[in-house]
């Protein structure tokens, strides 16, 4: 009995001490380095992948895409605030939300919110972007506390992705107390937002750093790192030299080519790859730049626009690019899509060919300075790229002499980002280099390769009625298939409204001190609360705990 | 003296009122879209720019954003910056001001005790291996560019020695509640290699302009007279000579004094320290007009009173240019 009454309270007291080495151990930090700034981390006022970032580990959405991102089938998703769904026709959506999501500030998360949440989106004053994409969507109710009900128009594949990833819910108890409009932007509640995500907020010191703590009652289980901060360095050389005097864990955005040398020497860093939702393309003007009434005179006509794209060697331009980092693209489906398996094969690399498809079309070189003329027009093309993107530049001149080859002469003109993006948006250019950083639904094309789309992202004002047809058969009808979309992809081959080149992979520098660590290509830090720290790696700021408020 | 005073001051608001309003217009002149950086890379709604330009007021004609300007301006608000939307531009130049003070204030006071001191132990010693000996290597730290230079700092003292930080103006991991040694001692080490970096490449203009200064003076008769008077040589060199050479350096003073203000924008982004000029780089790089227009306003306004206070300390300290 003696023995007994020792032995159980030892027993506890072991047991207690074990639970309190764990969580000591469980302590950890990151420093990730951004090269934007996280102003304003909230849906609706989003603006750039740094304010995402954080975002995303704030706000949940109802549900996100499984590992697959497959869009267009809702099994393959994966439960967020929305622990359920079903169908009651092809037309509605029923989501349970699951009871045990709060707020930060303790209130719990229901119908309400996201009802509320979904009303602001959906006004084009507030968000015009996913205003649009949501268009489809007639009404949002909340049928009980748990549980919402979403009705659409149309019934189409996507149906479960945009009801589920566009929307972040936003705490309705507390947004609905701010007037609409710009008051939104100034109020507390944006400088101080309560999210129910696995972390929250602690502080912004403008221009310097922001700070996240892990919220220990997160629904999904406790985050293992204690403190997250996005560190802003815009310069790259002084991104590289935070990570290697150790004062950063994480950065995102390695150099492809110098990154690597330079890591190898760290061994306290690995290199991780993660495929990317973004494409590099050559854009082709179809409209005379600076008159987007008129053709334009020398790629208005399609043969010279495949001829590009024949005169390309698009695997040679993106290793010699990105390195390791990029696969060559065909299409606007970037590596992670899950379409881009659906891609047909382009006519390949064909500069012989490429040279005759021009000679036919009246482009052949009389005097014998290596460009080719037509009714004595010389083949000219002038590329814009962006001088601050380092890739682009050492794209461009690659592309200058590819073309070179096939006659065609090709003059860099390095902008300012602000006159790249002016002369882009007024239609002042021949052929540009742009990246397209694209949503997990490949149905994001419709805005940069529609006819609608002249008012807003298609820039170069391609054009094509069937494509438009098909393209919407294949995203907003039961109709859509994979067939559908090859035929989609091989139309826009056919058009060659651009030149898809390469679709890079985020090539990301993180500390090796980490456990379970992974990335996710439409929110890479999505998983960042499941991270850990190796206990036998912990360097000293991991046991700092949390910081007071 | 008040009269001039006042008359040297109103010259200077003229000044600024004039660079202001010349800004302003060239700014608008320029090329580049404001919103480049809210657009970027990523597809935009059909309206989203018209919404856009409405909301940051870059849609109206150029008559009515001056006038918006100045109302603000009058009322001591600058607007609302473009990318670090909702920051109030007041707020951000407020948050960057005092990181630029410290790092240009602590490179100024280097330059100009270490600076003179060098300078006048040059002249001191003339012709001296020391003489020779500083002048070179001050004149290559010169010739040096500042974010090179800054570089090869990191490099070594930063990445292969590990003995500095590479970067920041603080630990990011330093709590908030953390002692004020720990604090002060954490910003020491942070400051070290920029204001060096900066301090490297700029002190030898002020040992130059110190040396030929006290050259000039030490040929002087009241030099030698003061000498032959059997005087110390430290009270003819300081309390005689030295004083003479102020008016020059005040001129160099004052040439130096806005850039406590502006920072250097090189020296800034290689270190990722939060100052104004890295502010202004990014503004200038993204068309953020109301930011861009708040660095300059604050950088012109330093300007023209390191001119006033140059031209008051002229007249301290030489009562020959003071105004009758």
């Amino acid at each position: 009995m003696r023995i007994r009454r020792l032995l159980i309270p030892a027993l506890l007291c072991s047991a207690a001490s074990a639970a309190a080495q764990q969580r000591g151990n469980d302590h950890g930090s990151v420093v990730i380095i951004m090269g934007q700034e996280p102003s304003t981390p909230i849906p609706t006022l989003l603006n750039g992948s740094a304010n995402i970032a954080v975002s995303d580990l704030l706000f949940l959405r109802l549900a996100r895409p499984g590992p697959g991102l497959t869009t267009t089938d809702e099994r393959s998703f994966e439960p967020q605030l929305a622990r359920s769904w079903s169908r009651r026709d092809s037309l509605t959506l029923v989501f349970e939300l699951d009871p045990r999501a709060r707020w930060h500030d303790g209130a719990a998360v229901t119908a309400r919110d996201v009802v509320s949440s979904f009303a602001r989106v959906r006004d084009s004053t507030i968000d015009p972007q996913r205003a649009l994409l949501l268009r489809y969507l007639a009404t949002v109710t909340a049928e009980t506390e748990h549980r919402v009900v979403m009705k659409f128009r149309r019934a189409y594949p996507g149906q479960f992705y945009d009801a589920s990833y566009h929307v972040q819910p936003l705490p309705a108890h507390l947004v609905e107390q701010i007037p609409r409009g710009p008051a939104f932007a100034t109020s507390e509640f944006v400088k101080n937002p309560v999210g129910n995500g696995p972390y929250r907020w602690v502080r912004r010191d403008p221009g310097r750093q922001l700070e996240l703590q892990a919220n220990p009652g997160f629904f999904l289980g406790a985050p293992k790192l204690d403190r997250v901060v996005f560190l802003t360095a815009r310069d790259p050389e002084a991104q590289m030299n935070l990570l290697l005097d150790g004062t950063a864990d994480l950065f995102e955005a390695v150099p492809p080519v110098s990154g690597p040398v330079r890591l190898a020497r760290s061994p306290s860093t690995r290199l991780l790859t993660v495929p990317s939702l973004s494409v590099l393309y050559l854009l082709i003007n179809q409209r005379a730049p600076g008159d987007r009434q008129r053709p334009h005179p020398i790629l208005g006509d399609v043969e010279v626009r495949r001829a590009l794209a024949m005169g390309l060697d698009r695997l040679n331009l993106a290793r010699s690019t990105y390195g390791r980092f990029a696969l060559p693209a065909e299409a606007p489906a970037a590596q992670a899509h899950w379409t881009r398996r659906l891609v047909p094969g382009g006519p390949g690399y064909q500069p012989a060919a490429a040279r005759a498809l021009l000679a036919r079309q009246g482009w052949v070189d009389r005097d014998g300075d290596g460009v080719l003329e037509k009714n004595g027009v010389p083949l000219v093309l002038r590329l814009s790229i962006p001088a601050t993107s380092a890739t682009r530049a050492i794209m461009a001149p690659q592309v200058q002499e590819q073309l070179r080859r096939i006659g065609v002469r090709v003059e860099i003109v390095r902008l300012d980002f602000p006159v790249f993006i002016e002369r882009r948006s007024k239609g002042e250019f021949d052929l540009d280099l742009s990246v397209a950083n694209m949503d997990p639904s490949p149905s994001g094309i419709v805005q940069s390769w529609s006819c609608a789309g002249r008012a807003g992202s298609n820039v170069a004002w391609y054009c094509n009625a069937a494509l438009d047809s098909l393209l919407d058969r294949t995203i907003y009808t039961r109709d859509g298939s994979e067939k559908s979309w090859r035929a989609a992809y091989a139309m826009l081959q056919a058009d060659v409204p651009a030149v898809f080149l390469a679709s890079p992979a985020n090539s990301i520098a993180v500390h090796a001190r980490y456990r379970h660590v992974s990335f996710r290509p439409e929110s890479l830090y999505g998983d960042l609360w499941r991270w850990s720290v190796d206990p036998a790696r912990r360097i000293a700021r991991d046991g700092a705990g949390a910081p007071s408020r | 003296m008040i009269r001039w005073i006042l008359g040297r001051l109103l010259q200077a608001a003229a000044t600024l009122v004039v660079v202001i309003l010349l800004l302003f217009v060239l700014m608008r002149l320029a090329p580049g879209d404001p919103l480049s950086r809210l657009v970027g890379d990523r597809d935009l709604a059909p309206g989203e720019l018209e919404l856009l330009r409405a909301r940051y007021g870059v849609d109206q004609p150029v008559l009515a954003q001056l006038r918006s300007f100045v109302a603000g301006a009058v009322r001591g608000d600058l607007g609302v910056s473009i990318e670090h939307h909702p920051d109030r531009v007041t707020s951000l130049l407020a948050s960057r001001l005092p990181a630029t003070l410290l790092l240009g204030g602590v490179v100024l006071l280097l330059n100009f005790t270490l600076g003179i001191w060098l300078g006048v132990g040059q002249a001191v010693r003339r012709g001296s291996r020391f003489d020779r000996w500083t002048g070179r290597l001050a004149l290559t730290a010169y010739a040096m560019p500042g974010f090179w230079l800054g570089l090869v700092l990191v490099a070594f003292v930063s990445l292969r020695w590990q003995l500095l930080p590479a970067a920041q103006m603080t630990d990011p991991m330093l709590p908030p509640d953390a002692d004020w040694g720990t604090r002060l001692v954490d910003l020491l080490r942070h400051l070290a290699l920029p204001a060096l970096t900066l301090s490297l490449t700029s002190i030898a203009l002020t040992m130059r302009h110190q040396r030929a200064a006290m050259l000039a003076v030490f040929r002087l008769d009241y030099v030698t007279a003061a000498r032959a008077r059997g005087l110390p040589e430290q009270q003819v060199r300081w309390g005689h000579a030295w004083r003479n050479t102020l008016v020059p350096m005040l001129t160099l003073l004052g040439l130096w004094l806005p850039i406590l203000v502006s920072g250097s924008v090189f020296v800034e982004s290689v270190f990722n320290w939060p100052g104004l000029g890295s502010l202004a780089a990014q503004a200038i790089a993204s068309r953020d007009y109301p930011v861009l227009l708040g660095t300059a306003m604050l950088v012109s306004g330093a300007v023209v009173l390191a001119g006033v206070l140059a031209d008051l300390g002229y007249a301290l300290v030489d009562p020959r240019v003071r105004p009758s």
